[in-house]
């Protein structure tokens, strides 16, 4: 159990706080409370330094992927003096995540920093925070502190930065208008230059050749929140928190170190967002931060983070939420870790349901196994659920699922691999449940003799 | 051109008037303002798409064809790049919408938590589905994917004010207290 909060510091949140008292944090009270701080250390650093501490930090991005940040960031090419970018995701639209919301409401300085060190590190000139339409009151708390960070000097003419790239740094905020293909980092950058957030194919990565053509760093709001912290109190502090790689695993293999935002969701006593170590297992999270579940009914099924990475069955209740959960318990991955519980009373046909429809309705049509696969998918899991399906239905369900996607090597993007993996693993771990209500197809197919071109 | 003369298309888009009024949507006041506060932050014209489509939609409504001519003529672009933008995003409009517009989260944790109920007694009171605007122009009715309020399920938007933790039936009563 995480003994202090490190992102929640300034947003109560239990057991440290009561959420009642939130209230938004501004520049001075921000200051007030050691922030900006780690801005000035990093500045009397050296960009390489910044980045080296990150790097041997293993922070790994918060966005979903849990791609490590310092490396990204080692990706850009020497500069040219020309422009180069930051985009932040905060298009936070999977159903189950509302962690990034938590500190663009409440304590946005954390993020702006984690900005201000990144571009100083990194040397990129302008930020565009890609915010997603439908969060207007965090719009509205971003904006107000960009301007307090503006009015202090952190950005614009005089920043306490200096020029980057021959600029002086600028951060915008960029608002989108309800696409959840835009959190995918390079429909994000498509989007923020104007256009359909159509995914682009990657070589090149957005390091290359990112917004407007230009090396581009995309990160996550929490990812970039996390980082302050670390400049300030130093790799080692960074890593002791959380959960190291499993015993005998060379240091290639990505670890799970330092604290994570769990934003717990569905039928819980207290749903809330919840900051601790990670890898914490799942039953504590339900019971101690959740203080159980709802109604005092059981345990049925859990997502461990945004309706894409499939489901936990009732046998994975320790399930312990790390990056490398996806392994162990056959799961696409840790994702936002928004975690949706659902008790005993759940209809899994209608969770599967809801997710083909998510997917079907989101997908942005650029590639045809995902446009068309995803209304298929949902299509039938309706038929299933209205009581129409057959047994052939399950199969054809499996068959459309392990076929689109960007590992089946079908798609451009991970969205319709979200959507398989989603009801390939709902199917699979709840097969009695669909199995009881469809019922045997008797027709009889013949093969059409002479049929073809 | 008589749509009889090209019995194989389906819709006559070449015939299709447009609507059109000499006063323009989108202007000269709001051009002068974005172009002094809001083109500086961007690299190039179309970048500010999507901030501009905002604007105009915030001062008018929605996006009449009109509008996007506009739009276009402003960022350098055509019509049709502004169109495929505006077309492809949840939030815009083409066509006119009620005073109110009512965003009911439909995923997931809304679901569990009871949305349907929330949903379906919406629908019942205003008479209309989901994409549908009431009589006497006062709401659309929609359905939204996630909203980011999974905690505080079930959540719906009025234009742009959250509401959480919905108890349908504060809910319905607060829509009466609408003007």
């Amino acid at each position: 159990m995480l003994e202090t909060p490190v992102l929640c510091k300034r947003i109560p949140t239990w057991p440290w706080g009561d959420p009642a008292d939130r209230a938004y944090v501004d520049y001075d009270a921000f200051v007030d409370t050691g922030g900006y701080v780690a801005l000035k250390q990093a500045l009397d650093m050296e960009p390489k330094q910044v980045i080296d501490a990150v790097k041997s930090s293993e922070l790994r991005g918060r966005g979903g992927a849990g791609f490590p940040a310092g490396l990204k960031w080692s990706f850009l090419p020497p500069e040219d003096g020309q422009r180069r970018y930051l985009a932040v995701n905060a298009d936070e639209s999977e159903p189950g995540t509302f962690k990034d919301r938590l500190l663009l409401d409440f304590d946005p300085h954390q993020m702006l920093e984690g900005i201000a060190i990144t571009m100083h590190a990194c040397r990129l000139d302008t930020t565009y925070i890609y915010i997603r339409g439908e969060y207007h009151a965090q719009a509205k708390a971003t904006q107000r502190a960009i301007e307090e960070a503006y009015a202090n000097g952190i950005f614009g003419k005089n920043s306490k930065l200096g020029k980057i790239n021959d600029r002086w740094p600028e951060c915008v905020l960029h608002r989108g208008a309800g696409a959840y293909i835009c959190g995918e980092e390079t429909g994000l950058l498509e989007s923020l230059e104007g256009k359909r957030g159509w995914p682009r194919v990657k070589p090149p990565f957005p390091a290359v050749a990112g917004a407007f053509g230009r090396p581009t760093v995309i990160n996550n709001v929490e990812t970039l929140a996390m980082v302050p912290p670390i400049i300030e109190h130093g790799a080692e502090w960074f890593k002791s928190m959380g959960k190291g790689r499993p015993d005998g695993a060379p240091p290639s293999v990505p670890a799970s170190f330092g604290p994570k935002l769990y934003g717990v969701s569905g039928h819980v006593n207290r749903p809330d967002v919840f900051e601790d170590d990670l890898g914490i297992p799942m039953s504590t999270l339900i019971n101690e931060h959740c203080a159980g579940m709802r109604n005092g009914k059981a345990y049925k099924a859990a997502i461990p983070g945004g309706i894409s990475m499939g489901v936990l069955g009732p046998d994975e209740m320790d399930a312990e939420l790390d990056f490398d959960i996806g392994k162990k318990h056959n799961c696409l991955g840790l994702g936002t870790a928004g975690v949706i519980v659902m008790d005993e009373d759940t209809d899994m046909v209608m969770v599967a349901r809801n997710i083909a429809r998510f997917f079907a309705h989101e997908s942005c049509g650029q590639c045809t196994p995902c446009r068309e696969g995803t209304g298929w998918m949902y299509k039938i899991l309706l038929r299933i659920e209205q009581g129409g399906g057959t047994t052939k239905d399950l199969d054809l369900l499996l068959e459309l699922a392990g076929s689109m996607g960007a590992m089946p090597g079908t798609t451009i993007c991970g969205l319709a691999d979200g959507a398989n993996w989603a009801v390939r693993t709902i199917l699979n771990k709840f097969w009695d449940e669909f199995a009881s209500r469809v019922s045997v197809d008797r027709s009889v197919s013949l093969p059409v003799v002479g049929a073809g071109h | 051109m008589e749509q009889r003369d090209l019995p194989w298309i389906m819709k006559n888009s070449a015939g299709t008037q447009i609507e059109r009024r000499d006063e323009p949507y989108f202007d000269a006041a709001l051009r002068d303002e974005l172009e002094a506060d809001l083109m500086p932050k961007y690299p190039n014209r179309r970048a500010a798409t999507l901030p501009v489509l905002h604007a105009v939609q915030n001062k008018v409504g929605y996006l009449p064809y009109q509008a996007i001519e506009e739009i276009a003529a402003f960022l350098e672009t055509t019509p049709a790049e502004v169109l495929d933008t505006a077309s492809f995003y949840d939030q815009y409009m083409t066509e006119p919408q009620g005073k109110y517009t009512l965003w009911v989260c439909h995923s997931l944790s809304c679901e569990l938590m009871g949305q349907p109920d929330l949903l379906g007694r919406i629908q019942k009171k205003l008479g209309v589905g989901p994409g549908e605007t009431t009589d006497d122009g006062k709401f659309t009715l929609r359905t939204a994917e996630c909203l980011g309020s999974c905690g505080t399920a079930p959540c719906a938007l009025v234009n742009d004010v959250l509401h959480e933790t919905i108890d349908t039936d504060t809910f319905l009563r607060s829509l009466d207290d609408l003007n």
